[in-house]
């Protein structure tokens, strides 16, 4: 059941929940590119028309006698880079919040590829919203602290979302975080006084 | 929380965790203009493994750009390289006035330059002295020409610093305002127990020991005014390449029990040095502000100094020529007026004069000043480029056009809509 959507130029934020009485229910939330067919293939169209100017201005100052040769290397070299490039092509990334038992981080590729990852609820200390700084750019990103990890654990690897979709997110993360710990806490006590 | 009334983006290559004079005048005014109640960003560049984005005291946002830096703490210069960060960082904080600091930072000059080009309110604040002779200083001073031919207000430390200033970048003295440093009179206290003028005077000299600090001088004048007063001693602080040259004088003249050499002191136990003496020392050769001189005040010692900038109110300090017999002779009349001193008062004086709210209120007038500039357009702004040189106007406006066309290109690519707006944090004091 789709509870919510935002969407922007790039990217479309779609949250799924189960029954809202039911407690306990799974929470998934998707980011999607807004990638249509023919911008899809513009690219990859424009990406190895230019490796092969480029192959080939290279390579004509390098062998200037054989240009059969060194365009049908170019052409090849531009190939083989379009198919490397377009297994990279991210068509959505989707958080999975099961309460009490943990979460799954998924991508999903063009090609039909899915990676994923499940981080059971013990082992997240913190989500937090950080300001990324590259020497270009600033954006922000949703990160995960994690027991006995010293780096920071993205929940969005590849897509950079807008801090609006990230942010309803976060705070799903730290309700089942905080419900976790403060059960835990109880049963602590419970063990203590006993 | 009230809109803030201006939102001012200081960028300077030299900030904490970097220490020095800069680095404190920025985050000082931006702390005593948070309180007046604006938003200060600070960009810089990233130190070691410092990168990204700390709030400092107060909710100062300083922005660690992951640019590596390359001789001297500054960013290696690109001139372009940076127009993308600056650009993302003034639309996300939604930024109206840039100050830059320091004409010696890459990383001020180019962001000032951005800033113009993207048609933000520039402000320029000079905190050195430079030369005019030496190759390194005339290809420095053609840079700051070229940054200054298009900002809208400069300010320097004092008037010796805006005479310099000036005369290196030929910018219109009415665009210069004069803003003195301040010092922390919080920090800087007179001790609790003044010393007994009856027995040891003791003069304190804190200095790096290099030539522009006139320790050249302290060689001389030492051993003449422990000849003259037998119950003078000197407490001398600080390193550096002439320290070798004092060690020898002290040999020379056998003065190890009247000479105390304390090598490097940290700016944190610099007061606790100042508080064991009444006359503090201050010999350098030129200075835009020395700020030396009003800790030393702050503490409540007299002090006695060469003609540099930034000098206090004619009885709190004895002026000398850069001479070893003048200063001589103004240290002996300094030793004659110490007992009339009295260093609570002086330190309270010191708290009226040189406060850093009032420096943050005045800079606060230049920012408003510059606000009131017309906004130029891009041929009027090439106009001004091309008296800055026969050849060197041409390069400037070269150099502008293409940072114009660049932030167009960069517009298509990524348009401003694209770029999210950073919330506001509310730091509850």
């Amino acid at each position: 059941m789709v509870s919510s959507s935002l969407s922007s130029k790039r990217y479309t934020y779609i949250h799924e929940s189960g029954s809202e009485t039911r407690r306990g229910a799974i929470d998934i939330h998707h980011v999607i590119i807004n990638r249509s067919r023919s911008t899809g293939y513009a690219r990859l169209m424009g990406l190895a028309f230019f490796l092969v100017i480029l192959g080939v201005s290279m390579y004509s100052f390098i062998e200037k006698d054989n240009p059969v040769r060194t365009l049908s290397w170019s052409c090849l070299l531009s190939g083989f880079f379009v198919v490397i490039q377009s297994r990279k092509l991210v068509k959505k990334e989707s958080v999975i919040i099961m309460p009490t038992f943990g979460i799954q981080i998924e991508t999903q590729y063009l090609s039909g590829k899915t990676v994923s990852r499940f981080i059971p609820i013990d082992k997240i200390l913190k989500p937090m919203l950080v300001e990324c700084v590259t020497p270009v750019t600033c954006y922000w990103s949703l990160s995960l602290f994690l027991r006995g990890e010293e780096q920071l654990t993205l929940v969005f690897k590849e897509l950079r979302p807008s801090l609006k979709m990230l942010v309803p997110i976060w705070k799903a993360l730290c309700t089942v975080i905080s419900t976790d710990q403060s059960e835990i806490i109880t049963e602590e006590k419970h063990v203590v006084s006993g | 929380m009230a809109e803030p009334k201006l939102r001012i983006l200081m960028v300077s290559d030299f900030f904490f965790p970097n220490f020095g004079g800069v680095e404190n005048h920025i985050y000082y005014l931006s702390q005593c203009l948070l309180n007046l109640g604006h938003k200060v960003v600070v960009m810089t560049h990233a130190y070691g493994n410092r990168t990204g984005v700390r709030y400092m005291t107060g909710g100062l946002k300083v922005y660690y750009v992951p640019w590596r830096p390359f001789t001297m703490q500054n960013t290696f210069p690109t001139v372009y390289g940076t127009l993308p960060i600056v650009r993302t960082i003034l639309k996300r904080e939604r930024i109206t006035v840039v100050h830059g600091h320091q004409a010696f930072s890459t990383l001020c000059h180019e962001a000032l330059m951005h800033a113009r080009t993207m048609g933000y309110r520039v402000v320029f604040t000079d905190h050195s002295l430079y030369g005019f002779a030496d190759v390194g200083s005339i290809h420095m001073n053609k840079v700051l020409q070229f940054t200054l031919a298009d900002i809208d207000q400069a300010i320097c430390v004092s008037h010796t610093s805006k005479e310099n200033t000036v005369l290196r970048s030929g910018l219109a003295p009415g665009k210069v305002f004069m803003i003195p440093n301040a010092v922390d009179t919080a920090m800087f206290k007179p001790a609790d127990v003044r010393p007994s003028s009856d027995d040891v005077i003791t003069i304190v000299v804190i200095s790096r020991l290099v030539y522009r600090k006139g320790a050249d001088l302290l060689v001389e004048v030492i051993p003449e005014v422990c000849r003259l007063y037998p119950n003078v001693r000197f407490v001398v602080g600080g390193d550096g390449p002439k320290h070798v040259r004092l060690e020898e004088m002290r040999e020379k003249h056998s003065l190890q029990d009247r000479v105390e050499m304390l090598g490097a002191v940290p700016h944190s136990r610099v007061r606790y040095v100042l508080v064991t003496g009444g006359i503090f020392l201050n010999s350098s050769l030129t200075e835009a502000f020395c700020i030396a001189i009003l800790e030393a005040a702050s503490c409540g010692l007299l002090t006695v100094s060469t003609r540099v900038g930034g000098v206090l109110p004619d009885d709190m300090v004895v002026l000398a020529e850069p001479d070893p017999d003048d200063m001589v002779r103004a240290i002996e009349k300094a030793i004659s007026i110490l007992p009339s001193i009295n260093p609570e008062e002086m330190h309270n004086r010191m708290t009226k004069l040189y406060s850093w709210q009032d420096v943050a209120k005045r800079t606060e007038i230049v920012y408003d000043r510059a606000l009131k500039c017309s906004n130029r357009s891009l041929l009027e702004r090439l106009s001004r480029f091309l008296s800055c040189g026969a050849w060197a106007g041409k390069v400037f406006c070269m150099v502008m056009i293409i940072d114009y066309l660049l932030w167009r290109l960069l517009q298509l690519l990524q348009p401003d809509d694209d770029i999210e707006e950073a919330p506001e944090i509310n730091f509850c004091n």
